[in-house]
């Protein structure tokens, strides 16, 4: 049984003049210890689907099958509970809460969790020294360069163990240089601790670091694509894709 | 919730400006509430004190249901009672000091212009109370005009043994001789009391044979319920073995008071609450990413509602906190400029406030409850948003549409209550005036933009290119605008309601001064509440002044008290002869000459309107009054009242019934006319001549007394007009607030402004434009609902009696204008300086 499994995903915005098919009966599916990029032009619907397979958002039809659980037929406060226990988050703009230290934002998801505050406080330590950020562990956001940042947020999205990690576009708002250390991380999280990665992205060459990436236009699948980690040039490989379609 | 609590005190010490300001609503309602009603308990507690028995021994104390002093026979009664191992009768009244009586006293401060004077029977009092003499002796069989002081007293006027103080009487002055001085077993908080003859007393008072209270001790075993039951069984029902309440005049102006101050208190905390939903309301959507990230990352919506709603109760109690304490001393100060006054005029010394748990429990409830229930709403709000719809922004379509719903029902409410007051309805325009308030709440959104651009067209004038840039950031965010304004709306629309209100009092007032006080001579008591403790005179000085040469006629107000249905009733007494020619009652139902034949002629009786609002009853009904004499029933032949009684339940009837029923015959007011064509100077005169052996009185000509009411009118209007301008400082707040966080919105916008090229001085300007336009938008609305509202109060008030005329409130809308346009320009002053003093490279990062 697949990891995340969607079947027919479909999401319409809006009513009427103004509606909009972001999303048109998509087929997909992602295995456990799988590290898949998603790719295409502004609007062809990557974030949604991110936004649908994470529970964000309700599919206007069809369904998104995560462990064996329908997440369309489950009520919000179940929803929510998946969201905390299965599922990590990575954004764009990174989303750490300005008031909390490194180290608060990592163990939000244990303590909403009910986790005691010392055992969360102790595992996001752990994690954010995993990470290279001991000495970050009380600065607050503000007080973090773009990559520090993101890497609290990645510490945050691992720190309930997850089986699914979702980025939506992690380098969008790094450099290239800190940008290549996420992406080299985001390896590290399938490789070294064995989560399943669904990725956005619109860099081919954060997307060479993927094992497989699918292409959407117009909310459709269009291509798809495996990719050899170990391989030079899949960087290349991957951009003239990306300009053939 | 550990979640909750370090949330919400990060983001309030994160954003001190706005914390500061949001607390400062809360902190203002509260601060009114408990250091008003701080000040209640203490003038309480004095008029409490007043009314205790000396000491312990007393075990039993019988008093007239009426309140009113009764017949001395009923001593006997309790004295012959089963039981009762002694017993003494005893008058006491509160008796003020008139001017030319007064004794200087060895402290300035300490002058006494009031005592309680008691009567008592040497022969019997000391069996039933104790008297610890520590110079001279305790009164003596035989004794006439002697004097007992307390120590205190004799110590303020320096009077020893054998010296002689002159006091007020009902037959001019009376000279007593101080013979003893005590030691009282409880400090007086107020009034001190001293002890004269009873006979002496009651002839002071103009109340032969009669008595206010008996007081007696038990034997040793008896039983004293069983002594109790026995005595109320012989006596009957016109007497009660309970104390009386305290002073009901003086009761009554406390509890009016009180609610007046709780009001006061709680609109100021309604227009908190609005700069609280205000602010929560912004933080919602400032937060949208962070809420939308906790729900990402698996908060609960609960946790979402907890979260803000622990961030507005943290602030609800800073604003509580600071409230209570601002509000003890708020009170301590207040009373500490009261207390002369109150000295002067309601002849108490007012202590310090007194804190009790009710008052401060409601306060710190209100503050708390209004707070977190202002704040409900946007957590809810914040709670139901998907997570998906809280990582973008809303769209302006779903906007566009929910507040033009709500516009649409706004208008349909406007014109509904238009409609409404058009039909001349009384009814109809007061369901109008709420109509109207609900409407503009409804439609105040969608009206933003028009009203911005209509002032703004006025504004540019002097803000030309500032004025164009305040116009579209207030229409930018239409309900932020909205609620600000409405907040104005609500503080002006009072003040400019209780202005109208004010001036169709004072012209009403006024009425009722030229009938029922209009005579030409008026022979004024010491206090113009007419039971405040004026001694009073016999029905010898009436008779003294019909004979003075010139004048035409005399007529005077007699006063007694009695119990209808439990309730106090002032009775007035009146010559339904003379009353009519020389004053006379405003009436709303009845015929006036009807009515004066009838209590003439019957046991009839006049109700003044809060009488007959309160208790519903109809010309020709018949009432059952408690009265010394027990139960008498009186028809309602109409309903009138006169200047100096409207406030209290009172009832006018023929002073030949009071003396019957109440055993009364004292004269507390006269009033003559002069014979046309005589000297007004001359007959003045001859009166002034006359009177001057009754210190207790003071000969007024009509036309300086009813300047000298004019005057204090207009100063208790004045200090109304200030106590209204500080209900609007809530509104105050909530545009300063509103504004600041319009400046942290658009610190970017601000940022690129500067960078290419605006001053610092334009930035301020375009600050202080949209302050404006916000104070027109909210005393423009203001100033249309307070007139409205005015309308419908004065109509209240002629419906429960109190007859006036509408007048427009010209002075209110003029002072509404002003306060608005002040408001106006202070509440953009820090925000301004805020959004000049912004560095550019720092403005132009910020998210």
């Amino acid at each position: 049984m697949s990891l995340v499994e969607t079947q027919q995903l479909t999401k319409v915005y809006g009513q009427g003049e103004t509606e909009v098919l972001a999303l048109d009966h998509v087929n997909l599916k992602i295995e456990a210890g799988e590290f898949v990029a998603v790719m295409g032009p502004s609007g062809c619907g990557k974030s949604t689907l991110l936004h649908l397979v994470g529970g964000l958002d309700r599919p206007t039809e069809g369904s998104v099958i995560l462990n064996g659980h329908n997440l369309a037929a489950l009520d919000d406060t179940r929803l929510t509970a998946v969201r905390r226990q299965q599922i990590g988050f990575i954004f764009q703009f990174f989303n750490l809460i300005p008031v909390l230290s490194a180290q608060e934002n990592v163990s939000l998801p244990l303590v909403l969790d009910g986790a005691r505050a010392g055992t969360a406080a102790q595992k996001a330590t752990d994690w954010l020294t995993r990470l290279g950020l001991e000495d970050q562990c009380h600065r607050r956001p503000d007080q973090l360069s773009g990559g520090q940042q993101q890497r609290v947020a990645i510490a945050r999205a691992l720190i309930s163990e997850p089986a699914l990690v979702l980025a939506d576009e992690p380098t969008g708002n790094l450099d290239s240089r800190a940008g290549d250390e996420v992406a080299g991380l985001l390896r590290r999280v399938v490789d070294e601790w064995g989560r399943s990665i669904l990725m956005v992205t619109h860099d081919p060459r954060i997307a060479a670091y993927a094992d497989r990436i699918i292409f959407l236009k117009d909310g459709r699948v269009i291509d798809e694509t495996r990719l050899n980690a170990a391989s030079v040039g899949e960087a290349d490989r991957v951009k003239e894709k990306v300009e053939a379609l | 919730m550990s979640v909750a609590w370090k949330l919400a005190w990060r983001y309030l010490s994160g954003h001190k400006l706005r914390t500061t300001l949001t607390t400062l609503s809360i902190v203002l309602g509260v601060m009114i509430i408990f250091g008003l009603n701080s000040m209640i308990p203490a003038m309480e507690r004095i008029v409490a004190r007043q009314m205790m028995a000396a000491v312990s021994e007393v075990e039993l104390s019988v008093r007239s249901v009426s309140g009113s002093p009764f017949d001395s026979q009923s001593l006997a009664v309790v004295q012959s009672a089963k039981g009762v191992q002694s017993a003494t009768g005893i008058l006491s009244q509160l008796v003020a000091i008139p001017e030319g009586l007064v004794r200087p006293a060895v402290d300035e401060y300490q002058v006494v212009k009031t005592v309680i004077v008691i009567g008592v029977d040497p022969d019997t009092v000391t069996a039933v109370r104790a008297f610890s003499i520590s110079s001279g002796r305790f009164l003596e069989s035989g004794d006439t005009t002697a004097v007992v002081l307390p120590v205190s007293l004799s110590q303020k006027l320096d009077l020893q043994p054998g010296d002689v103080w002159t006091l007020p009487s009902a037959n001019g002055t009376v000279d007593l001789t101080v013979v003893g001085i005590f030691k009282p077993s409880m400090p007086a908080l107020g009034t001190e009391e001293i002890y004269v003859p009873l006979a002496q007393v009651q002839s002071m008072l103009n109340l032969p044979d009669q008595i206010s209270v008996v007081e007696a001790v038990l034997d040793a075993n008896a039983d004293k319920a069983a002594v109790n039951s026995a005595i109320q069984s012989e006596l009957g029902s016109t007497f009660t073995l309970i104390a009386p309440d305290g002073d009901s005049e003086f009761s009554s102006a406390v509890q009016v008071g009180q609610a007046a101050f709780l009001l006061f208190g709680i609109l100021s905390l309604a227009m908190g609450g609005f700069v609280i939903f205000n602010t929560f309301r912004t933080v919602v959507a400032e937060r949208r990413r962070d809420i939308g990230l906790l729900r990402a990352v698996g908060a609960s919506r609960r946790t979402i509602v907890l979260a803000i709603l622990t961030e507005t109760l943290l602030q609800g109690l800073m604003g509580s906190a600071l409230g209570l304490l601002l509000g003890y001393l708020f009170a301590l100060v207040l009373m500490m400029i009261v207390a002369p006054l109150a000295q002067k005029f309601l002849y108490m010394d007012m202590g310090a406030p007194i804190i009790t748990l009710g008052n401060f429990l409601v306060a710190l409830g209100l503050g708390l409850g209004i707070t977190v229930l202002a704040g409900l709403i946007p957590a809810l709000s914040a709670s139901k948003t998907p997570p998906i719809e809280a990582l973008r922004l809303e769209s302006v379509g779903q906007v566009a549409r929910k507040v033009r719903t709500r516009a649409i029902i706004g208008f349909v409410m406007i014109a509904l209550a238009v409609i409404a007051l058009i039909t001349g309805s009384f009814n109809l325009a007061a369901l109008g005036a709420v109509l109207f308030l609900a409407g503009v709440i409804l439609a105040a959104p969608v009206l933003v933009r028009p009203l911005a651009e209509t002032f703004g067209r006025l504004l540019n004038i002097f803000f030309a290119r500032e004025g164009h840039l305040a116009q579209r950031n207030l229409a930018r965010q239409p309900e932020r605008a909205a609620v600000t304004a409405l907040a104005m709306l609500i503080g002006l629309s009072i003040v400019v309601a209780l202005a109208g209100v004010l001036s169709s009092t004072f012209g009403g007032f006024l009425s009722y001064l030229d009938r029922s006080l209009g005579a030409d001579y008026l022979v004024m008591p010491t206090s113009l509440m007419l039971g405040g403790g004026n001694m009073g005179a016999a029905p010898g000085l009436a008779a003294e002044l019909s004979q003075v040469e010139g004048v035409a006629g005399v007529t005077t107000l007699r006063l007694a008290y009695g119990k209808v249905d439990g309730t106090d009733l002032q009775v007035i007494g009146i010559d339904p002869q003379t009353y009519p020619v020389i004053a006379g009652l405003e009436f709303s139902r009845g015929e006036p000459a009807e009515a004066y034949a009838a209590l003439d002629q019957e046991r009839a009786i006049i109700v003044n309107g809060i009488f007959a609002a309160t208790t519903g009853v109809q010309i020709d009904d018949l009432v059952t009054i408690m009265t010394p004499s027990g139960e008498q029933q009186y028809r309602i032949v109409g309903v009138g009242l006169d200047y100096l009684n409207a406030k209290l339940t009172t009832g006018y009837i023929s002073q030949a019934n009071l003396e019957r029923d109440f055993l009364t015959t004292t004269d507390v007011l006269l009033m003559a006319n002069a014979v046309d064509g005589a000297d007004k100077s001359t007959v003045g005169a001859r009166l002034t001549n006359l009177i001057s052996a009754y210190p207790a009185f003071t000969l007024l000509e009509s036309d300086t007394f009813y300047q000298a009411q004019v005057n204090i009118f207009k100063a208790a209007l004045a200090m109304m007009y200030v106590m209204m301008a500080a209900m609007a400082l809530p509104a105050l707040i909530a545009m300063m607030n509103t504004l600041a966080i319009n400046v942290i919105e658009r610190t970017r916008e601000i940022g690129v402004l500067r960078a290419v090229g605006s001053t610092r001085k334009q930035i301020r300007r375009m600050i202080l434009a949209e302050s404006l336009l916000l104070a027109l938008f909210g005393t423009g609305l203001g100033i249309l609902a307070g007139v409205w509202l005015s309308y419908v109060l004065v109509g209240a008030m002629n419906f429960s009696g109190f007859v006036m005329q509408f007048n427009f409130p010209w002075g209110g809308v003029l002072a509404g204008l002003a306060v608005g346009l002040i408001f106006g320009v202070l509440a953009a002053t820090l925000p301004a300086r805020q959004a000049a003093r912004l560095d550019i490279i720092h403005a132009l990062r910020f998210e």
